[in-house]
């Protein structure tokens, strides 16, 4: 295929795709003027390059779309349902033509007429707008209305016909055939881009676009501002940098430990730091896309389904500017349809149902995504039947997935997660849009693959959510380095939520045994343990706890927790993942490999697998909702602090607002006449010793080898460093009411039962703003000079 | 098609060259055709993984990406060397690449085919499925290797069934 062509298919896809979109909205708005120009130019620009590269067929139905869409744009027609669902049916159409010129080279053998024919129906006499008859096949009459260029804006239309006929913006109308005008003032709407390469990218491309460019005669696309900002890159290319990125850090990663004593190596190696995580930030930015390139699909799918299933529903989306790569937002796109054809077809019921449930008739269908930590969330939300968990109970036992006493203590979240095993459907008919017990298991697989989560939760009659975590990158995670067998593994932090310490001589009380299953005490409740070792290696005995430091990572994933015991802790890294063949991915346990920062090699355990494999059981919802509460509860009423130590006396300083803590020898402390600051990464922070760290009271002349602690916060829009002895520990505070009043006691907290002086970053000055400095820069030009 | 009839012709003039880099595992010496050999990495430690199939050597790092090896001694069913082994990295089908271990490299021959032999009907199975023949030399027999049958895809799949 030649690049033209090539460049062509690209370019209408993104057309086709932009089209889509406005169509579902255009049957809400079916006035749109500024809609209905969008259509028409997505159509036209594929009508005027296929005439220029020879595909007849592909023009011949372009052209019988584009005469309907002339008509609807200048009013004569009314964009009602059944002129819509025959424009969808262009769209899919000119999308299977397109696709066989992809595939095969050519258009294909298809015939066309019926829905050309379809087209052309529509545009009979009797279906125009009657009011106005005259127009119909008299463009002169056209051009008085069309002269009226000072109406270019939509918003001005009312509801009458004709009105809309005056607000759609056209004055090369003129010609003497207004069907086939191909002059156009695009109307200045801001959804519109005329460039077709803005799509890919992202709204920085698409603002840029309005300028109303003139869709040229020529066959050409039109050239604008977009085209000049962004570039089209073959993902490939990406995914090849994104690999290099990857090395890229794991080689920093080894400069940086084996540099950490040299001091002029260390801060070459510093700078290479910075500039590999910037390079790595930017290569993944290009790589971002917005999670709306997989939502704009679903209106149209939603209508058709609707259509098919009687049902009427509402879509609601959300946070679809949400980015996320580009490799992972094509693996969701399979789970969420499925997702969203589960919630239309067993979900939402019809609409005489949910009346007589006296709910809406109108269901409601939520896609959300957002951020949460280093993973975003794509929810798919319904209000409908909810699923009846006995009936899950019953064809869990009835297919022989489990006994039937073993059902009848298993709790509803864990019943649920049945409704992903493949196979398993609890509709009592297979419809053609689903039912065959496929969905469920295709969505978890998916996003299990590129390392996310799916969670269901339903209340009988009040609907379901199907909750995905996606991590926002593949290829490099933070995680914990443990130790066992000699050999460093790597525990992905995402699943891990605290650790837990057991010191030699507590080790045998620490660890309980309940026959054989060893467990720990973890505030109160019972958290069953894997022994790494004995896990990794079979017929070992771990029965008699060692008498050395154990480490217990405390592990919650996929609903399940359990404690992993290990026997030492390095530190924590970004690693790189490194796919693992087929035949380690079998053990079940390691979900890839890494290059540690010294070179050596780790297997990245993969603790949803390992709690399969031990056994371990799902925490009950309960439970987790208990917890959860608790913790809730304790933060909405307390802030938390970070508790330290200057000079002796202890302080507060809101958790929130600690950036980092630092280590800095005491020479690296500067000073502007008397207030000291700190040269941190190229910027300058001002320092709050209010403690006197920094010069302790009866100290000689030092040396700047004393290490002091910097604790970096956030103030406002500015970042401030508070020296500190200590740092002791991180505690939730109550707030203080001074006796006899109700007012709350500012700058002061209560912290582990004392009553802690809290540390007023407000109060820290700002550095001089450097204007007197001007004049000395033009003092010192003139010297130069 | 012409590739075919062109190795039958070879076959038939039977002087048909091949290059195989001779490696020793135990007292054999086996051959590996040099045109799936990636690189030789002289003498490495692969990293063990607990709970992997016998015949898994460990994984090496090699140019980016982390390959599991197979072990030729412990795939024969010998105790593992101790300390460092030669690796040949080996490309077989479908762009998939794996180590292979051995005790030591030596250098590349250049074989005839007309001495070659097919495997022995006497070699137990185990071996007959893994070796490709043999290629009687002066000094004694190179065991050919087929980097297509060493594959770990195909032992996990062989192992399974």
């Amino acid at each position: 295929m030649d690049e033209l062509t090539r460049e062509f298919l690209i370019e209408s896809q993104e057309g086709l795709d932009r089209m889509e979109r406005c169509m579902t909205e255009l049957e809400e708005r079916p006035k749109d003027t500024a809609l209905l120009s969008e259509i028409f130019r997505s159509v036209h620009t594929i009508k005027g390059t296929t005439g220029f590269l020879g595909f007849k067929r592909l023009e011949k139905l372009a052209h019988a779309g584009e005469n309907l869409l002339g008509l609807l744009r200048e009013g004569k027609l009314e964009a009602a349902p059944p002129v819509i669902t025959v424009l969808l049916e262009l769209l899919d159409g000119l999308r299977a033509i397109l696709k066989a010129i992809e595939s095969e080279g050519g258009e294909g053998e298809g015939e066309d007429a019926s829905l050309i024919g379809r087209l052309e129906a529509l545009q009979a006499p009797a279906q125009l707008v009657t009011k106005q008859p005259a127009q119909e096949k008299a463009p002169k009459t056209q051009t008085s209305n069309a002269r009226r260029k000072g109406a270019p804006g939509k918003k001005q239309a009312p509801p009458a016909s004709e009105a809309a006929v005056a607000a759609v913006p056209e004055e090369a109308q003129a010609k003497a055939q207004p069907k086939q005008a191909k002059v156009q003032q695009a109307p200045p709407a801001p959804q519109q881009s005329s460039a077709p390469a803005a799509a890919e990218k992202k709204e920085v491309a698409a603002a840029a676009v309005a300028t109303g460019e003139e869709e040229s005669q020529k066959a050409h696309p039109p050239v604008s501002t977009a085209a000049e900002s962004t570039l089209r890159v073959d993902v490939t290319l990406l995914n090849r940098m994104m690999n290099l990125v990857g090395e890229l850090v794991l080689t920093r990663n080894q400069i940086l430990q084996a540099t950490a004593s040299d001091p002029g190596m260390t801060q070459l190696s510093r700078r290479l730091d910075m500039v590999t995580a910037d390079l790595r930030e930017s290569v993944m930015k290009a790589r971002m896309q917005p999670v709306s390139n997989i939502f704009s699909k679903m209106p149209r799918m939603l209508r058709d389904l609707c259509q098919v299933l009687n049902r009427r529903v509402r879509l609601l989306i959300e946070g679809q500017e949400t980015e996320l790569d580009k490799s992972l937002l094509e693996a969701i796109k399979d789970p969420l349809t499925h997702a969203v054809r589960n919630s239309l077809d067993h979900g939402i019921e019809p609409p005489e149902a949910r009346v007589a449930a006296g709910k809406d008739p109108e269901g409601t269908l939520k896609l959300r995504a957002s951020h949460e930590g280093s993973h975003v969330v794509v929810e798919v939300q319904d209000d409908g039947a909810g699923i009846q968990v006995e009936k899950v109970r019953r064809k869990a036992i009835e297919r022989g997935l489990i006994t039937a006493d073993r059902a009848a203590w298993m709790s509803e979240r864990e019943l649920l997660q049945f409704l992903f095993v493949p196979g398993f459907s609890t509709a009592s008919a297979v419809t053609n849009v689903s039912g065959r017990g496929v969905g469920m298991d295709v969505v978890r697989t998916n996003v299990e693959r590129i390392g996310g989560k799916v969670e269901i939760d339903s209340k009988p009659g009040q609907g379901t959510t199907l909750r995905m975590r996606i991590p926002l990158t593949l290829a490099i995670i933070p995680a914990l380095i443990v130790r066992s067998l000699d050999q460093s593994f790597a525990v992905p932090q995402g699943s891990l939520s605290e650790f837990v310490h057991i010191p030699p001589e507590q080790a045998d009380k620490a660890i309980e045994w309940m026959e054989g299953a060893p467990l720990y005490r973890l505030r109160g409740r019972l958290l069953p343990l894997v022994f790494l070792e004995g896990l990794l290696k079979p017929g070992a005995d771990c029965s008699v706890v060692q008498q050395r430091d154990n480490f217990i990572a405390v592990l919650d994933t996929e609903g399940r927790s359990f404690g992993l015991v290990v026997d030492g802790l390095a530190d924590p890294e970004e690693i790189v993942v490194k796919p693992l063949s087929a035949v380690l991915k079998d053990i079940g346990i390691y979900s890839g490999a890494t290059v540690l920062g010294n070179g050596e090699l780790a297997l990245i355990l993969d603790p949803g697998s390992i709690a399969v494999k031990a056994g371990i059981r799902l925490s009950s919802e309960e439970e987790r909702a208990d917890a959860d509460d608790d913790v809730e509860q304790e933060q909405a009423s307390r802030v938390e602090y970070l508790l330290v130590e200057a000079a002796g006396r202890p302080a507060a300083v809101p958790l929130a607002d600690v950036l980092r803590i630092e280590q800095v020898p005491l020479g690296r402390i500067e000073y502007i006449g008397f207030r000291p600051v700190l040269n941190f990464e190229g910027q300058l922070l001002p320092i709050e010793d209010a403690g006197g760290v920094l010069n302790p009271p009866g100290s000689a002349v030092e040396s700047g080898e004393r290490q002091i602690i910097v604790v970096v916060c956030r103030e406002g829009s500015r970042q401030v460093g508070i020296t500190v002895s200590h740092v002791l520990d991180v505690a939730a505070g109550s707030d203080l009411f001074e006796a006899g009043t109700c007012q709350q006691a500012g700058g002061v907290t209560l912290l582990k039962e004392r009553v802690t002086g809290v540390v007023n970053l407000g109060g820290v000055p700002p550095l001089e703003v450097p204007q007197p400095d001007c004049g000395d820069w033009s003092l010192k030009v003139e010297a130069a000079g | 098609m012409r590739k075919v009839a062109g190795g039958k012709r070879g076959e038939r003039a039977a002087t048909a060259l091949v290059e195989l880099c001779s490696v020793r595992v135990g007292n054999t010496l086996y051959g590996v055709p040099i045109a799936h050999i990636l690189e030789i990495v002289g003498s490495s430690r692969p990293h063990p993984v607990p709970l992997a199939p016998a015949y898994v050597g460990g994984l090496v790092h090699y140019r980016g990406d982390v390959l599991t090896t197979v072990s030729l001694r412990q795939l024969l069913g010998s105790e593992p060397k101790a300390g460092a082994q030669a690796i040949l990295v080996l490309e077989s089908a479908a762009q998939s690449c794996f180590g292979l271990l051995v005790d030591s490299v030596s250098e590349v021959l250049t074989v005839s085919s007309a001495d070659y032999e097919p495997n022995p009907s006497t070699l137990d199975e185990r071996r007959r499925s893994l070796f490709a023949g043999a290629y009687k030399l002066k000094e004694g027999l190179l065991v050919m290797l087929d980097p297509e049958r060493l594959d770990p895809m195909r032992l996990s799949a062989q192992s399974a069934a």
